[in-house]
């Protein structure tokens, strides 16, 4: 479904990814580790078009998705969670699953100024997108707390909830186990694996937790130094001897 | 404490939560239509001021409050519109085509200085921006031929079908005159908040918040960073200039320094202290901004001579007043307006931390 062809990025003289080539396939839940530092973030960057691959190409099914725009990137059904947390802070986590579902819009700017019943209709229905989601993800307690005053775990779970609202094809999720404490990942696995099952959603995500990965993840990828060590099950990457040496050093 | 209870989505997407809600907003509507009835001369132009002042401030709130650009250019707004609208009246356009033009004028101003503006943000906008009105601002002072130079440009009345829209009728019965333009001003400012609000509950204004709150994931949801950036300097433009061809027939009389740079900030403060993010805040801060220069001259009868006639106490009081809203309160009086709704809502139970400062998580540094 996503194939990484040869992929290379590099800032200054270091070079974050390089030569990077890996397919993923479609009901995929496909885990990138590796050390700091190792270039996994950037992968994602490069996916999600914030950043310019050097080198190689990216194929989202037919479609070449090496050079389109960071934002004609979400069109092409690819969501994404950041390490971080990227909420619209001000807003409600209402507001939030609404903001995502822009690339859904079929009114223009005359039909929304006036709200006829086009803009109202859709309205309706990203709020029922919406619900669905808050469903999905119990989160109707918080549905008009604004995202700002959250708990982080709470802010997470938003933040998945806002990138499954564009009905994704693909979803990049960067780090999403971490600032969570040990129910709260318990309870992210299994998010995880009904984003992936129920909604047909293919995942790649990058993480640290190696028990999280051992219980979700299809297939493993290892990364050092922005190049690739191997792919394969949880239990073969774990136990490769280049990715014991490239964690501890021996 | 109210709860309402939303059996449908459409009350959710409602700008009225309920009647009550509506009938408050269309009590203020009926105290507005019939105030020039029992208001004097100087009241209603005072009003129509605060109506003016309005528009111009939705169009910066746009820009400002909701989008996160801060322009301190927005005078040249003013000036444009007000040029524009005059010139068209002087041959001999109607009102109702001249207005909506000097809009457009202004908009498509507004996204030529959006395209210089996409690659700059915060400080070194208000900058490029400040930068253009000096431009607007010479470039009508030399263009003597159009503009007449410092001489100026006399503003003609407005009419409509024949009909002066700026005289005063005398209603039967009543001893004061009525203004007409203040019923013009105050139909343009509904109309406009009609629009605005609608916008804001709409995809476009939604991603308007999306590039405020964070630009990295707005573009993670589809918004185009440029399209957003560049339709909301527009929109901002074009509502400023409205209110700028509505201000010139407050005047009279236009000259090339009639919107000057303290305009811009008197407009930037009207957005701030009103609150940003807001519409309400637009209005509390016009109701502010019309006040303020009366409370000025009052207190000017209490402070020593040598104060009032040494310039500068009007900019000391504006200054020292944004900076106490930025330090203090900086979601301005709307923002306390809803402090001290919730306060009574919950009213034995309110905590005090409710609003309290907390440091944000660390946003997303390795991206950009």
């Amino acid at each position: 479904m996503l194939i990484a062809d040869n992929l290379t990025c590099s800032f200054g003289g270091v070079k974050a990814v390089d030569q990077l080539s890996f397919v993923v396939n479609h009901g995929d839940i496909f885990s990138i580790i590796g050390p700091n530092g190792a270039g996994k973030t950037t992968v994602l960057n490069l996916f999600s078009r914030f950043y310019n691959a050097d080198k190689g190409e990216i194929w989202l099914e037919d479609d070449n998705i090496t050079k389109i725009s960071a934002s004609a990137v979400a069109k092409k059904g690819i969501a994404r969670t950041f390490q971080n947390v990227e909420l619209f802070e001000r807003e409600t986590v209402l507001q939030n699953l609404l903001i995502a579902q822009h690339i859904h819009r079929t009114t223009n700017l005359v039909t929304e100024c006036l709200f006829v019943g086009l803009a109202r209709r859709q309205e309706i229905r990203f709020r029922e997108t919406a619900e669905h989601v808050i469903d999905l993800l119990h989160l109707e307690q918080y549905r008009d707390a604004v995202t700002g005053s959250l708990p982080f775990g709470v802010r997470k779970l938003v933040e998945i909830g806002r990138a499954l609202c564009l009905r994704p094809r693909l979803l990049l999720m960067d780090e999403p186990s971490s600032g969570l404490n040990p129910e709260e990942t318990e309870d992210l696995g299994h998010w995880i694996e009904d984003i992936n099952q129920d909604l047909d959603v293919t995942i790649v995500m990058v993480e640290h937790d190696m028990s999280l990965i051992g219980r979700v993840a299809s297939r493993v990828l290892a990364m050092a130094d922005g190049r690739l060590l191997t792919i394969g099950t949880p239990k073969e990457v774990e136990n490769h001897p280049e990715v014991i040496e490239a964690y501890l050093g021996c | 404490m109210r709860f309402v209870l939303k059996t449908s989505y459409n009350r959710d997407i409602d700008v009225f939560r309920d009647r009550v809600h509506f009938f408050w907003y269309f009590l203020l509507v009926l105290v507005m239509l019939i105030a020039p009835l029992f208001a004097g001369t100087y009241f209603q132009s005072q009003l129509t001021l605060l109506f003016i002042s309005a528009i111009a401030g939705t169009g910066l709130m746009v820009l400002v409050g909701y989008t996160g650009l801060v322009s301190l250019g927005h005078a040249a707004f003013l000036l444009l519109g007000a040029y524009v609208h005059t010139l068209l009246l002087k041959y001999h356009i109607p009102f109702v085509v001249s207005l909506p033009l000097a809009a457009i004028a202004c908009g498509v101003f507004g996204m030529i200085v959006g395209l210089a503006a996409l690659r700059t943000t915060g400080v070194y906008l208000a900058i490029a921006t400040l930068a253009f009105a000096m431009i607007v601002e010479q470039v009508i002072k030399n263009w003597k031929s159009l503009t007449g130079g410092n001489n100026g440009l006399k503003v003609s009345d407005p009419t409509i079908f024949g009909f002066d829209l700026q005289s005063d009728v005398r209603v039967f019965g009543l001893d004061s005159e009525v203004s007409i333009f203040y019923y013009v001003c105050f139909v343009i400012l509904v109309l406009v908040l009609f629009l605005i609000v609608n916008l804001l509950r709409a995809p476009t204004g939604r991603s308007f918040i999306a590039v405020r709150d964070s630009e990295i994931s707005a573009q993670a949801m589809g918004v185009n960073l440029t399209a957003a950036k560049i339709r909301s300097f527009s929109l901002s433009a074009a509502l400023t200039g409205i209110a700028g061809g509505l201000m010139a027939h407050q005047i009279g009389h236009l000259f090339p320094d009639s919107f000057t740079i303290v305009d811009s900030i008197k407009l930037l403060m009207l957005v701030v202290v009103g609150g940003l993010g807001s519409v309400h805040g637009v209005i509390f801060g016009a109701i502010f901004l019309i006040l303020l220069p009366e409370a000025i001259s009052v207190l000017k009868g209490w402070l020593p001579q040598a104060m009032v006639y040494r310039g500068g106490l009007e900019p000391l009081i504006f200054g020292s007043i944004l900076i106490l809203f930025l330090v203090f309160e900086p979601f301005g009086i709307y923002g306390r307006w809803q402090k001290i709704l919730l306060y009574f809502n919950q009213f034995p139970l309110y905590r005090k931390k409710t609003f309290k400062r907390q440091r944000s998580f660390l946003r997303t540094e390795r991206v950009h």
